[in-house]
């Protein structure tokens, strides 16, 4: 445990002593801000509207609900630039050496890698709640699902990270880790549409379903409508487990060569 | 300290070693020689627990290698041919990354650091980035995080490789201050290297070990010793009274241009003495007297075309 610790340290240290991490915590707070700053006029006028017997008014939840899944979408975009290095550059600065003739415990360098990315994600979606002190102080959104997002938000997060390493772990060139992570991210986004799509057009519902279940869209849905299912939960977490375990099997590969 | 059974590593169909066998004592500083691609760095990776051998046992103080990885990564500090930098890191942040990695207490962390950037004369660039450091220093900090945790065993894989002449004489002197408190296992192919620090070498070649001795006897034949003598003339009967010394072997003169001649004798000062007071006193105008010193590059170099090496 000690080891993964240190390893965690030194990987907080290397974001922060690039630019990397101020820079993607900028644009994505940047883009965030746009689309809240949206968000806000949408709510505004639509109120607005209704204030003065005009059509239907717009839950500030519905809406809630809309810019998380946003965000959802746009931290597939973040995750590949915090993944990317994370064992790619490692190989290529011959370090594995180090860390391979050290002696940490079998799942140490996985875990700490795993949680220096991780954390970095978490903060940034923790700076998000500004959002949330803006919906009390204007509005009243429903706390409790705001909750079960951001909780849905932290589970989906882990698996972007641990399949952004697993990927990171198989090439030596950041680049390419990060290209395909961003292609696998978005696929998986993609599943969704492409199982509903098959089932709407053949009927056919073997695969269908199981391509909707496989993609995290629809899991992290149901947690920003405020439902905690204990499938999207196993669905999380069984993601993240496996995928980093294939990338401590990867990484062990490296010795085998 | 280090024993070695039967070690076999192949690479696919490529054999990189072949049922290696050897020992190092405690205390003993190993030179291992072998051209490039000879497989000395294949063997430092299966003692270092890198990866693991295809047969054939390996053990670092007691513990088999493949069985007790951890026990044996502990006793070990491992300087890689490329040396296992973070170029975004301070020195120091470097060092105390790889104290943490190699489980050095809290308490005893920041002495440790003092006491290696220390011995490896880092002090001037302890706050500064690696990225920006010279080979030679980065080299320094490679050497640097090998011995932070105090290992029993030191495994280095050309340790002195790009570093300037001044610096590879540091390098030597800091290894050989480590005798007898560490063992240490030392790659290289450079000849002049192993002469100056190693207690006792490992010739590889195409995976197996063509010789296995110390240094001292090494390349000798029996006890005999070579001395180049320079002279302006060679004196009337030089040769035979040279000859008649006792402990001499045998006299040649070689005289092409100059007039040299190689005594062959017993390694014994006073014969020397006896050499240099003959020549002085036939009045050939004695130069310089020096000791063949290339028997050693002769007979590595014997030891690798023997083999069917191509040695350009």
């Amino acid at each position: 445990m000690s080891g993964s610790i240190g390893i965690l340290k030194k990987e907080l240290r290397s974001y922060f002593y690039s630019p990397i991490a101020y820079v993607i915590l900028g644009v994505f707070l940047f883009i965030m801000g746009v689309i809240f700053a949206k968000f806000v006029d949408i709510y505004q006028h639509f109120n607005s509207v209704q204030r003065f017997g005009g059509g239907q008014g717009i839950t500030l939840d519905k809406l809630a609900t809309y810019l998380y899944q946003n965000m959802a979408f746009i931290l597939c975009f973040v995750t590949p630039f915090l993944t990317m290095k994370l064992y790619a550059e490692e190989k290529r600065q011959h370090t594995f050496e180090l860390l391979f003739t050290a002696p940490l415990r079998k799942f140490d360098l996985v875990l700490g890698k795993f949680l220096a990315a991780y954390s970095m994600m978490v903060f940034m979606v923790l700076v998000s709640f500004i959002y949330v002190f803006f919906m009390i102080l204007w509005g009243n959104p429903e706390l409790p699902i705001i909750g079960t997002t951001y909780l849905g938000l932290l589970l989906a997060l882990a698996c972007y990270v641990s399949l952004g390493g697993l990927i990171s772990a198989m090439t030596s060139s950041q680049a390419i880790a990060a290209v395909w992570t961003f292609i696998a991210l978005l696929l998986l986004w993609l599943l969704q549409s492409l199982g509903q799509g098959i089932t709407a057009k053949t009927g056919f519902v073997e695969w269908g379903p199981l391509l909707v279940f496989l993609s995290p869209l629809g899991h992290f849905n149901s947690f920003s409508e405020g439902l905690i299912h204990v499938k999207d939960i196993v669905y999380f977490l069984s993601f993240t487990l496996i995928t980093l375990y294939f990338t401590h099997c990867v990484v062990e590969s490296n010795r085998w060569r | 300290m280090i024993e070695v059974k039967e070690l076999t590593k192949k690479y696919g169909d490529r054999t990189a070693i072949n049922q290696l066998n050897f020992s190092v004592a405690r205390g003993e500083i190993l030179g291992f020689l072998g051209q490039n691609g000879a497989g000395k760095t294949t063997t430092m990776k299966i003692l270092t627990g890198f990866m693991p051998a295809s047969s054939g046992t390996a053990s670092i103080g007691g513990y088999d290698v493949f069985e007790n990885p951890l026990e044996v990564k502990r006793k070990i500090g491992y300087l890689p041919e490329t040396p296992p930098i973070y170029p975004e890191l301070l020195v120091t942040e470097y060092l105390s990354f790889v104290a943490d990695l190699r489980g050095v207490p809290k308490s005893e962390k920041s002495k440790k650091t003092d006491k290696v950037i220390e011995l490896c004369n880092l002090g001037d660039v302890r706050r500064r980035l690696i990225g920006n450091l010279s080979k030679g220093f980065r080299q320094r900090v490679g050497l640097a995080q090998a011995l932070i945790h105090d290992p029993e065993v030191l495994i280095l894989d050309e340790p002195t490789v790009g570093l300037d002449p001044k610096q590879v004489n540091e390098a030597r002197n800091l290894i050989k201050g480590l005798r007898q408190e560490k063992t240490v296992i030392y790659s290289t192919h450079i000849l002049s290297e192993v002469a100056a620090t190693c207690d006792r070498i490992i010739v590889i070649d195409k995976g197996n070990i063509v010789a296995q001795e110390a240094l001292n006897t090494m390349g000798a034949t029996g006890n005999l010793i070579k001395t180049e003598i320079l002279v302006r003339r060679i004196g009337d009967n030089l040769k035979q009274r040279l000859s008649a010394v006792s402990g001499v072997k045998g006299v040649n003169i070689i005289s092409n241009g100059t007039h040299r001649l190689v005594v062959e004798s017993e390694a014994k000062e006073e014969i020397m003495a006896e050499v240099s007071k003959v020549v002085v006193e036939s009045q050939s105008g004695l130069i310089r007297m020096s000791p063949v010193q290339q028997a050693l590059e002769e007979y590595y170099l014997s030891l690798i075309t023997g083999k069917g090496g191509s040695l350009s």
